[in-house]
């Protein structure tokens, strides 16, 4: 169920041109007659009125290979057999095995549209990494219950201990991970909050401090206490409902942050309580712990200077990611966040982004079993990320064990990422998206990043609410650990 | 604490001709209107400088892969691709991206880093079938890559005891074995390669710089490399031992080729050896299937330090395994585990060569089993040098190579392995291990693909048999 704040509104891509899947190719056989331009219904052949030549197609219009059955295509109306069409190797050149350019085109269009994409000749659900979520498939039942969508919520409450701290529900159980002051342009940041309040749900400080701008956020924005407890205040702490210890991260694990020197302007500086210029360490892990009982002072500490917050820890994922989950509840957290290796939106190592610490998908099943053996799965919930692509992961990860997910990426891939990893190399994001460049960072406006993410998060939820409809479902906590409804294109076969 | 082992990289930029992944074309229908000048902050595009109202081809080398310029040149006229020679160079394991960031860390000896996470496939063969563990809360803190406290990223080579014995008087009567300590757990084998001298002396000066020892064979020792004989280990067949007794004399360490003969009386070999020298002895035994066999009998034999010499691209020497055969991770593993089976595993320090091109391959080897790494391909990579595997190997040497100061080639590759240190203490780092030496075989700090694919998805999603 979406909250009344939803509206789904168009909202284009800020740039002029697609990339494009396709290639329209005209050969020296035309005579310029103008049938093409007539019958195209896309727009992909103009021809403007006092020109007698037609211009070069625009390819990223064309849907494609499935034109060819329909009445109007140009292929086979042009008198002269002067039109090809073929795959564009532009297309090649976008995305990689993990996001590919699919992936992206239909993240693209859901941001766009609110919705799914309507094509047919778009594999956006599943990746091509040959592993993972991308060798998993849903295994619905040919009958399921009759389920009205209407009645299929979506909602998860993240208090499961009931303690008497705060009953906090989000209405999609997915919210944005943390991407700090300084590492993500200002549209960025505040965009990602606001999103969250439409979608009445949550993003994340990351650990650059709690800039005033989020402020009217901050219902729905989570405070994170990292290791360098830059910009930690008491009022940081008090003004949020649900406060994110972070121990490690996905893209770097056990590594801990780096901000260099250059980075740290006055407002970065300013927000992060250091001294502009210096570089800054998070170290890793938290010196101040060195066992459970140790991080239990800290979650303690939280809970007093905020008496009705949540506590959420959020770990990486080592061989003994169970032990830490169930340490982590018997020390009073009510969300164990993990974190896979194979995610993150910041600049990273490539050998760690690559080698360290196990993929998300072990980590969920090890995780929820290890909790479930322990007696305490129903008073935590599980939250996973670290390459949650799409709606269809999401789903999968919660057949897995996880309560709800944290997404990154995607939510950067709706603002028109493309993913070329220059996040953090000279002047930062060329496209506007992480850096605080004074000229990038004004390519796009809050109101834009605003709705795109509000559209990503509908089309998400449309389909993964036509997900629980199909399983017959009425209620997303009932695919929780269902992983008799998944199977895998190696084994099971 | 020991003093810190450091490499001080340079920027050593090379004038070649250099692969780049993207080719972008300008379409006739270019108006020249300047507004990719303005998008790309990369400066791809530039207009003519003897004609200024007209684009220049765009300078793809520099393209970062935005689409900026793609999106919003108001008339779609640019057409971008994958570029050629990007596919065409390296394989299956020598992936053009490794290839490419060999060649930039030996350029400015700096860790590639990026923004976005990963993005390669979920799992992959050899080394890429294994992650690193890490440690979530309690280990040695990422202060020991920057310096406050120190990861110790040496290893020895020899034979170490099992255990000591004392006499009633509480006297220490085993005789201790003479080991060689390095303070980085990677050697230089050139053996395989015909070079010529200049290169020789490059790689060998790298070698000096950064402590460490180049395997080169006897018979292209010159004077002018002797000059370093301490970093010389110089490598023949047992049967020329008494033709190279002047260099044989200046070596710490003699690098032997194994054949069946020393199976039998790897004792004689030793006095041999001993008769010019006390250098210590490494035995390069190629990784055919029966590898490990060997290896458990030469170690019980006597031999203190062996050479694990895979294909280049890390796979079994076999010609009859063809795609079948194993990989250097296994081999190593299955090499490990027998000498820990058979008790003789310290007895021994085994090095692991043939397919490490990358940093992470040397803690992963080392994890597999192995106490330390020879490397071989990386350092003529390093110097510009192009890899192909297809149709068959071929190593390109990039054009005047010989004309390059010798200095700056030597900083390439000091800068490589400079990248290499930091990247490995990254890993450790992560792992809470502040001793390289402890790295050797601890499979409980890796994390293996068919282990966990098995455990987790294996266990939920396989059919049962009926
Ligand atoms: S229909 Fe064919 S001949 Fe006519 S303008 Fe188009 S491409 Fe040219
Ligand atoms: S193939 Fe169809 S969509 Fe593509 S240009 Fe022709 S008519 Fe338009
Ligand atoms: S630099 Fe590239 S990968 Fe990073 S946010 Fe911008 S578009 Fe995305
Ligand atoms: S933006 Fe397009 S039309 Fe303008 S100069 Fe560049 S390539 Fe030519
Ligand atoms: S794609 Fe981006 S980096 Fe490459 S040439 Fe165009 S604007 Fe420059």
């Amino acid at each position: 169920m979406k909250p009344s704040t939803v509206k789904i509104n168009k909202m284009p891509s800020r740039f002029k041109h697609q990339v494009p899947k396709y290639k329209v190719t005209r050969s020296d056989a035309c005579i310029n007659c103008g049938t093409c331009a007539k019958t195209c219904p896309y727009g992909v052949h103009e021809r403007s009125e006092g020109h007698n030549k037609v211009k070069p197609p625009i390819d990223y219009k064309c849907i494609g290979f499935e034109c060819q059955s329909k009445d109007f295509c140009c292929i086979t109306k042009c008198p002269r057999k002067a039109l090809s069409l073929s795959l564009n190797p532009m297309y090649n050149t976008l995305g990689d095995p993990r996001w590919t350019a699919d992936m992206i085109t239909g993240t693209w269009i859901m941001a766009e549209t609110g919705y799914p994409p309507e094509r047919t000749d778009l594999d956006y659900n599943v990746g091509n990494s040959g592993g993972g979520f991308d060798k998993l498939r849903f295994k619905f039942p040919a009958k399921p219950a009759k389920v009205d969508k209407a009645e299929i919520s979506t909602a998860i409450p993240l208090n499961r201990r009931k303690d008497g701290r705060a009953d906090v529900v989000i209405s999609t159980p997915v919210y944005g991970g943390g991407m700090s002051f300084g590492s993500v342009s200002l549209s960025t940041m505040v965009s990602k909050a606001h999103n969250a309040t439409i979608w009445n749900t949550f993003t994340c400080t990351g650990e650059g401090g709690f800039p005033d701008i989020l402020k009217p956020y901050c219902d729905h924005v989570i405070t994170q206490v990292a290791t360098g407890l830059f910009g930690v205040r008491e009022e940081t702490i008090q003004r949020v409902k649900i406060v994110e210890l972070k121990y490690a991260q996905g893209a770097k694990p056990g590594l801990g942050g780096h901000l260099l020197g250059e980075k740290n302007t006055e407002a970065v500086a300013k927000m992060r309580e250091a001294v502009k210029g210096t570089s800054l360490f998070s170290p890793f892990p938290f010196h101040s712990v060195y066992s459970i009982e140790d991080h239990k002072k800290h979650i303690d500490w939280i809970k007093a200077v905020n008496p009705t917050a949540l506590l959420s820890v959020k770990v990486s994922t080592p061989n003994d990611v169970d032990m830490v989950a169930v340490g982590s509840y018997y020390a009073g957290a009510h969300i164990i966040h993990i974190d896979g290796g194979y995610g993150g939106t910041g600049a990273a190592p490539d050998i760690a982004k690559k080698n360290i610490a196990m993929p998300i998908e072990y980590a969920i099943t090890k995780v929820h079993n290890f909790l479930k053996a322990e007696g305490v799965r129903d008073a935590i919930t599980l939250i996973a990320s670290g390459g949650i692509r799409t709606a269809h992961d999401l789903a999968k990860a919660i057949c897995l064990g996880a309560n709800g997910a944290v997404i990154g990426t995607a939510e950067l891939v709706a603002l028109e990422c493309v993913r070329c990893g220059n996040c953090e190399s000279g002047r930062g994001c060329s496209r506007g998206i992480a850096t605080t460049d004074s000229v990038l960072a004004d390519l796009f406006d809050e109101k834009w990043a605003t709705q795109r993410l509000t559209n990503m998060y509908n089309a998400w939820n449309v389909q993964l609410v036509d997900i629980l409809q199909k399983f017959g479902m009425h209620d997303v906590s009932e695919l929780v650990g269902r992983t008799d409804l998944l199977e895998h294109i190696d084994y099971s076969h | 604490m020991p003093k810190k082992y450091h490499i001080t990289p340079k920027p050593a930029p090379l004038d070649m001709d250099y692969v780049f992944k993207f080719t972008i074309v300008r379409g006739e229908n270019c108006i020249n209107c300047g507004k990719c000048i303005k998008v790309c902050i990369y400066e791809a595009h530039k207009r003519r400088t003897d004609d200024p109202r007209k684009m220049a081809d765009p300078n793809t080398v520099v393209c970062r892969n935005c689409f900026r310029c793609i999106q919003e040149c108001p008339r779609g006229a640019l057409e971008k691709s994958i570029n050629k020679d990007y596919s065409n160079i390296g394989g299956a394991f020598w992936k053009p991206d490794i290839l490419m960031s060999l060649w930039k860390q030996a350029e400015d000896g700096n860790v590639p880093v990026s923004g976005a996470g990963y993005r390669g496939p979920f799992t992959g063969i050899g080394f890429d079938s294994m992650w690193t563990d890490m440690s979530e809360i309690v280990r040695p803190t990422r202060d020991g890559i920057h310096g406050r406290e120190y990861i110790n990223t040496g290893v020895d080579l020899g034979s170490k005891l099992n255990h000591l014995t004392f006499d009633s008087n509480g006297q220490l009567i085993s005789v201790v074995p003479e080991t060689i300590d390095l303070p980085f757990p990677i050697l230089f084998d050139i053996t395989a390669y015909k070079l010529s001298l200049h290169v020789k002396e490059a790689i060998l000066k790298a070698a000096s710089v950064i402590q460490t020892c180049l395997i080169i064979p006897v018979t292209e020792i010159t004077p002018e490399l002797e000059k370093h004989s301490d970093n010389i280990i110089p490598s023949l067949a047992s049967t020329d031992i008494d033709k190279h007794e002047a260099i044989l004399k200046k070596a710490r360490l003699v690098a032997i080729d194994y054949s069946d003969a020393m199976l039998k009386d790897f004792q004689a070999l030793k006095e041999k050896i001993k008769k010019h020298n006390h250098a210590l002895t490494i035995v390069r035994v190629p990784a055919v299937k029966n590898v490990e066999e060997i290896v458990a009998k030469l170690t019980q034999n006597g031999a203190e330090i062996i050479q694990i010499v895979a294909d280049y691209r890390g796979q079994e020497i076999n010609e009859s395994s063809g795609k079948d055969g194993r990989l250097l991770k296994d081999i190593i593993r299955a090499i490990h585990s027998r000498l820990v089976e058979d008790k003789i595993r310290d007895s021994v320090t085994l090095v692991a060569s043939g397919g490490i091109g990358m940093a992470e391959h040397v803690p992963k080897a080392m994890l597999c089993g192995s106490d330390l790494t020879a490397i071989d391909i990386p350092l003529l990579v390093a110097l510009g040098v192009r890899v192909f595997e297809e149709p068959q190997k071929l190593l390109v040497f990039p054009e005047g190579l010989d004309k390059i100061p010798s200095r700056k080639l030597t900083q390439r590759i000091v800068n490589l392995m400079g990248a290499w240190h930091s990247q490995i203490l990254e890993m450790m780092g992560a792992m809470g291990i502040r001793e390289a030496r402890r790295l050797r075989g601890e499979s409980g700090r890796a994390i293996f693909f068919e282990e966990i694919d098995r455990e987790s998805f294996g266990k939920l999603f396989k059919k049962e048999k009926r």
